[in-house]
């Protein structure tokens, strides 16, 4: 093996160990589970820690105040359900009844408090609208 | 009657595909060129086909024919023209439907440009694109129709989407569509190529016209949909690390690589394999992305809804996988490397760190995207990795790949290249020394602001170095001024003086993303009408609150005025008016950021919502530094890129100044008329202006 090929060999190693270890403290610390409603509350095991939750907002008891940066709801699955505290920007495309990702923490009282909240917004690519239709002239 | 042309013209271009991939099969296993012709006239047919099949899509959103379940769904009577012609890509049939006017134009473009090749290699080039244009047309036939009609006609349409009325939205998915579109041609002449087993390098230096448009327009289509994102979306940020947008950037950082380590191939006859798997994996990425993006495999943001034609490209992709695999795996001996690598510290040994760096940020990009989808296998519940796990290991990545690109423009091919870089790094290394102390004396302390500062001043210095070396050498044959000097010896090397202008858009851009994403603030207030509050030296008044009617919505406007730290007292400071608009097509309102812009920072004013008819509204205020930049640095990118496509400008001055050379005495003249895409000849016209330049280096170096 030449010269060059052993300093090149050196400098790869070095170069993919370091990015090997970024890349484990990079999911350390970006790591969030990503749980259904329905999971979150039968499975106690992910209620003491930061999780990413998505369900339906319900229609009843919707409290947004976007003055105040706050929304309170409930979002449910199919067999279960929390309350969120939500503290922030609401975004234009919260509505009750619609699908909602929020990230946060359950604290003593039961509550869902999250940090983010996001909507999924009506499609891009493929609209709701647009399915209706297609089923229509079917 | 729309309908019926579009479905005819579709089937029209299934079959022509069909016959084009029959026929070029059939050429190359019996020699026939009549075959041959065959399969290239199907290839305009199919590319006449898609066009008529476009142009009726176009003229039912034009007219509003709302029969059409598309222009139902995404037009209505009220939207602005450009709006309606921009809904041709707003949903799913229709953007597949411009993917595939473009696939099939340049597949067309291409065939043409093909037609004096040898009789294997075309053949296959025409098969491999027959498949490509094949797939589409028959996808949107099947699959995803654009020409589905209603059973009754609707009395108007549903409505564009409030947040793609935007003309940066117009632009932006159709430029990408052309990166998109644009890399299947290299992925192709790679594949003919081989098959054709071809030893030389030559073919590799047609790909490059391709790859660099490719290239050129993906940059532009990224950094407009970057730019949508930050004036559109209200947060403040530009780049979420959002599956979506991660699957632009996958193709991208691969062909980035690409442009290259090309070159590596095409003067030394090195970096085969690397150029093999980089242009196929470019290629597959863009399809990849697309399947990730559009079958709902992964949560984003974005939701496209499960839908069938996930489940054509990955089947497709399957394919395609199999394909260059096969090809690149029983023709392994075509892609020998014919030279080894002189030394870490000379050109090619760059090209390689920047190879091994951009795989490396494709690699981990990819996996934070499909993180979900790999955890789910494993782990009982699925895992996302936020922006956190990007930031940690990509930025980083990239910060070592811009520190390779800062000193490029003083490495040169093989041995010597060494004493050669470190001579050359003298005035950047103090001039780097010198911003950072400067940066420190100014109070900055932060470590990844620091290198950023010297990266830039090394960049900077550089390119400066790299340019006087060669005008030196230039005015040691040549009597003329400095000025006079450097414009030839730039205009003699467009790509490679294209490259350094690239690289300096990629600076600016890089002290964009670092200035607004380490120093950037945000706050919120809520305040009363002629309330006013102070943050950071500013000063935020509200005004009131006022509602006013628009064409198709209604809108309500906040009247902010925000007064900077370093405003006089006659100052009036910066009039914003943060919007909310309620579109009568659209249940949920929509937010406009209110912005102002200079280079030095953005204030960027967002209206939250109110209470009690505007008695008290919540107002986010967020101050980016330098966000600018990236903007900047883009447009810098981009006018880099077409230098590098732009033929020779000076010979008509040269030939005036110097009677001896006439233009056909003169081997770096291109004939009058030479497009720069042209693909026979390009190559060899690109390596003779290469060679004089490391000829130069050669000389200047001793």
């Amino acid at each position: 093996m030449t010269h060059v090929r052993i300093k090149m060999l050196i400098a790869g190693m070095v170069l993919i160990a370091s990015v090997g270890y970024l890349a484990v403290a990079g999911v350390k610390s970006g790591w969030v589970y990503y749980l259904h409603v329905d999971d979150f509350v039968q499975d106690t095991a992910y209620q003491d820690r930061r999780v990413r939750l998505f369900g339906l907002v319900d229609q009843e008891n919707v409290d947004v105040a976007p003055a105040m940066l706050t929304a309170k709801f409930d979002l449910h699955g199919e067999s279960n359900r929390v309350s969120v505290h939500y503290q922030g920007v609401v975004p234009d495309t919260f509505k009750p009844g619609g699908e909602v990702m929020v990230e946060g923490k359950l604290d003593e009282a039961g509550v869902f408090q999250a940090d983010t909240l996001m909507t999924k917004c009506a499609s891009k690519y493929q609209s709701e609208e647009h399915a209706k239709r297609l089923e229509a002239s079917q | 009657m729309n309908a019926l042309i579009g479905n005819l013209s579709l089937a029209i271009a299934v079959l022509a595909a069909a016959g084009a991939l029959f026929t070029s099969v059939a050429a190359a296993k019996f020699g026939n060129d009549k075959m041959l012709t065959l399969a290239r006239w199907l290839h305009y047919v199919l590319g006449l086909a898609i066009v008529a099949g476009s142009w009726a899509l176009l003229s039912a959103l034009i007219n509003s024919d709302f029969q059409n379940a598309y222009v139902a769904s995404y037009t209505e009577r009220a939207l602005p023209m450009g709006y309606k012609v921009a809904a041709f890509w707003a949903g799913q049939e229709g953007s597949l439907m411009l993917w595939t006017l473009l696939l099939a134009g340049m597949a067309a473009v291409a065939a043409h440009g093909f037609r004096n090749r040898e009789r294997t290699e075309q053949a296959a080039m025409l098969g491999v694109l027959a498949l490509v244009c094949g797939f589409f047309a028959a996808l949107m036939l099947f699959a995803a129709n654009p020409f589905v009609q209603l059973p009754a006609q609707a009395v108007d349409g549903h409505g564009l989407n409030p947040l793609l009325q935007d003309p940066y939205m117009i632009a932006h998915p159709p430029l990408l569509f052309v990166g998109y579109a644009g890399y299947t041609i290299p992925w192709a002449m790679l594949l003919a190529a081989l098959i054709a087993g071809r030893k030389d390098n030559q073919w590799i230096g047609a790909t490059r016209s391709w790859l660099m448009v490719s290239w050129l327009f993906l940059t532009v289509g990224i950094i407009l949909g970057a730019k949508w994102a930050y004036i559109e979306l209200g947060w403040g940020g530009y780049w979420a690390w959002d599956p979506v947008e991660n699957a632009s950037l996958l193709p991208w950082l691969t062909g980035t690589a690409l442009l290259h380590s090309v070159m590596v191939q095409q003067h030394r006859g090195m970096f085969k394999v690397w150029n093999a798997a980089l242009i196929s994996c470019t290629f597959l990425l863009c399809i990849f992305g697309t399947y990730l993006t559009r079958s709902g495999v992964v949560q984003s943001v974005h939701s496209f809804g499960e839908s069938v034609i996930g489940t054509f490209f990955l089947v497709f992709l399957g394919v395609c996988v199999l394909l260059s695999i096969v090809v690149v795996v029983a023709r392994r001996r075509l892609i020998k490397s014919e030279d080894t690598i002189a030394g870490m510290l000379t050109r090619e040994g760059a090209f390689l760190a920047l190879n091994v760096l951009l795989v490396l940020m494709t690699l981990a990009t990819l996996v934070g995207t499909i993180f979900p989808l790999i955890s789910g296998v494993v782990m009982p519940q699925p895992v996302t990795v936020g922006a956190e796990f990007y930031n940690k290991v990509v930025i980083p990545l990239a910060l070592a790949l811009i520190a390779v690109m800062s000193v490029g423009p003083l490495l040169s091919y093989g041995q010597g290249a060494g004493r050669q870089l470190i001579r050359g790094l003298i005035v950047p290394g103090i001039a780097a020394i010198v911003a950072v102390i400067a940066a420190m004396v100014f109070g900055m302390t932060n470590p990844w602001a620091l290198a950023c500062t010297a990266i830039t001043a090394v960049a900077v210095c550089s390119v400066g170095v790299g340019l006087t070396r060669t005008v030196r050498q230039r005015r040691k044959i040549e009597d003329e001024r400095w000025l006079t000097a450097a414009m030839c010896v730039i205009d003699a090397n467009h790509r490679r003086y294209g490259g350094q202008f690239v690289h300096m858009g990629v600076v600016m851009l890089m002290v964009g993303v670092a200035g607004s994403s380490l120093f950037g603030t945000k706050h919120t207030f809520q305040l009363a009408p002629g309330a006013s509050a102070d943050f950071n030296g500013y000063t935020i008044t509200f005004g009131e609150l006022k509602q006013s009617r628009k064409v198709n919505y209604t809108s309500v406007e906040a009247h902010v005025t925000l007064t900077p730290p370093d405003a006089g007292p006659g100052d009036a400071g910066q009039k914003l008016h943060p919007e909310m608009r309620f579109y009568d097509k659209s249940e949920q309102p929509s937010a406009q950021v209110a912005l102002n812009s200079s280079l030095k920072q953005d204030s960027y004013v967002t209206l939250a919502g109110w209470e009690n008819d505007g008695q008290l509204v919540a107002i986010q205020v967020i101050i980016n530094p330098l966000v600018a930049w990236i903007w900047v640095g883009g447009i810098v990118m981009s006018l880099g890129a077409v230098f590098c496509l732009m033929p020779k400008l000076i010979k008509a001055t040269a030939v005036a100044h110097d009677p001896t050379k006439s233009p056909k005495h003169n081997p770096h003249a291109h004939a009058p008329g030479t497009i720069p895409l042209a693909l026979a000849g390009e190559g060899q016209c690109a390596s003779q202006t290469q060679t004089t330049s490391t000829e130069l280096y050669a000389e200047a170096s001793k």
